[in-house]
């Protein structure tokens, strides 16, 4: 196409000199600390941390933990700091040489942690002589836990959004996802450790649902606080 | 682009020359992308003035060593993006009013201004541009960016925030639009003049 070759041919037009409200910022130009995302992580990570374990100390352990297998326990909690931490990762921190965000993959990662967790939930809650099972009721009377792993949520959604503020072109609504999900997944890594319900439906639906909920619910606030207009 | 992420760590230390080089050095590609999106000069220059007040502002949200041109591009979209909206919704208050007050070209309407910018063959340029107008703004955006700009499909996609796939489709899409419609008003000239068919 001669017609399109033509025009990228052409050489970039002459720019405008800087406008007087640029000029006026340039006058009185202070250096800014910039962004360091891998020290941003951490931090988010080990406050979320903290403040996550105060909250469990402050709901109490689950009555059934010493009765529960070990390995199980322990795997669950590793995949819950997994669905904490990588979407949270992948969220804050750019690839290498680049400042913009990995949403797309930090909106995958928040589906599949959903997912994930719903379903491990589902498939394998292991119980104890002390644990409850309430079936449906467990599912319909589960705002408790809901509202418990949303409030353990807060605290990353928000340092993170703080990190992230007014920095964000695009894809601000699925770096929030990511956010929300990580948040969630602590939540239920929380709830994981107080919650002494053990069927299936309560830690599948209500525990992984935090997740989903948490990552919904910064995808329609946080935005606002994170795009770049 | 070394020299970019160089300028932009001494402009992020304080170094106001620094935004000047890098203004110079960034500008008259985005100004070129600019123009081809809104096709009017004005618009365009008006677009990349907020682009750099609004890079000015986020600043801080630099990360050493990263190349900040794609971070600038997607700024530059994005004020693309809600100024069209902004118009949009202008024309609609617009037409509540009885008496029309006066519109200043549009986005996608043709402008004396453009003409300013056209060198090499006036006529195969304004051939391009003007099949360029035709193409909804997504496809535009990933020709102009993917075969005018010369930029890479995952950078294209970066820049629009979507994904690689998804701009690579795009920019096929716009490219076989394109190939029609020039292809459409290339014999149509010399047809008609012959008084033979279209």
């Amino acid at each position: 196409m001669s017609a399109l070759d033509e025009l990228s041919r052409l050489p970039p037009p002459a720019p405008p000199e800087l406008s007087p409200a640029l000029e006026a910022e340039l006058a009185h130009l202070a250096p800014v600390a910039i962004r360091r995302p891998v020290r941003q992580l951490a931090l988010l990570v080990a406050v979320s941390l903290i403040y996550s374990a105060g909250l469990l100390v402050m709901f109490t352990v689950r009555g059934d933990l010493h009765e529960l297998p070990m390995g199980w326990l322990m795997s669950t909690c590793a995949a819950w700091l997994l669905g904490f931490v990588l979407p949270i990762a992948l969220a804050t921190v750019p690839r290498a040489g680049s400042m913009m965000p990995r949403w797309r993959l930090a909106g995958i990662a928040s589906v599949v942690a959903a997912i994930a967790m719903v379903g491990l939930g589902l498939a394998l809650h292991p119980s104890g002589p002390h644990s409850y099972a309430l079936g449906w009721a467990g599912v319909v009377g589960g705002y408790g836990c809901l509202a418990n792993g949303l409030e353990t949520a807060l605290v990353p959604v928000v340092i993170g959004t703080i990190f992230l503020r007014r920095s964000l072109p695009v894809g601000s609504r699925w770096v929030a996802a990511g956010l929300g999900a990580g948040g969630g997944s602590l939540g239920g890594l929380v709830l994981h450790l107080h919650c002494p319900v053990a069927d299936g439906l309560h830690v599948g639906l209500v525990h992984g649902g935090v997740i989903a909920i948490a990552a919904l619910l910064a995808a329609a606030l946080v935005p606002r606080a994170t795009e770049l207009r | 682009m070394a020299e970019a992420r160089e300028l932009m760590q001494r402009y992020c230390d304080g170094d106001a020359g620094a935004f000047r080089e890098l203004y110079a050095l960034v500008a008259p590609k985005l100004l070129g992308y600019l123009v081809k999106m809104a096709r009017e000069r004005a618009l365009a220059d008006d677009l990349l003035q907020q682009t750099f007040l609004k890079v000015h502002r986020a600043r801080a949200a630099y990360v050493r060593g990263a190349d900040p041109v794609p971070w600038i591009y997607s700024i530059a979209h994005r004020t693309f993006i809600d100024e069209t909206r902004r118009r949009r919704r202008a024309v609609v208050r617009v037409g509540e009013v009885e008496e029309l007050p006066e519109v200043p070209a549009g986005l996608t309407g043709e402008s004396d201004d453009r003409r300013d910018e056209l060198r090499g063959d006036p006529e195969l340029v304004t051939a391009a541009l003007d099949a360029l107008a035709e193409l909804p703004a997504q496809q535009r955006e990933a020709v102009v960016l993917t075969k005018l700009d010369g930029r890479s499909v995952a950078e294209a996609a970066e820049i629009a925030g979507t994904t690689v796939g998804a701009m690579k489709v795009r920019a096929h899409r716009g490219y076989e639009a394109l190939r029609k419609l020039l292809g459409r008003a290339a014999p149509a000239a010399p047809a008609k003049a012959a008084g033979g068919e279209p």
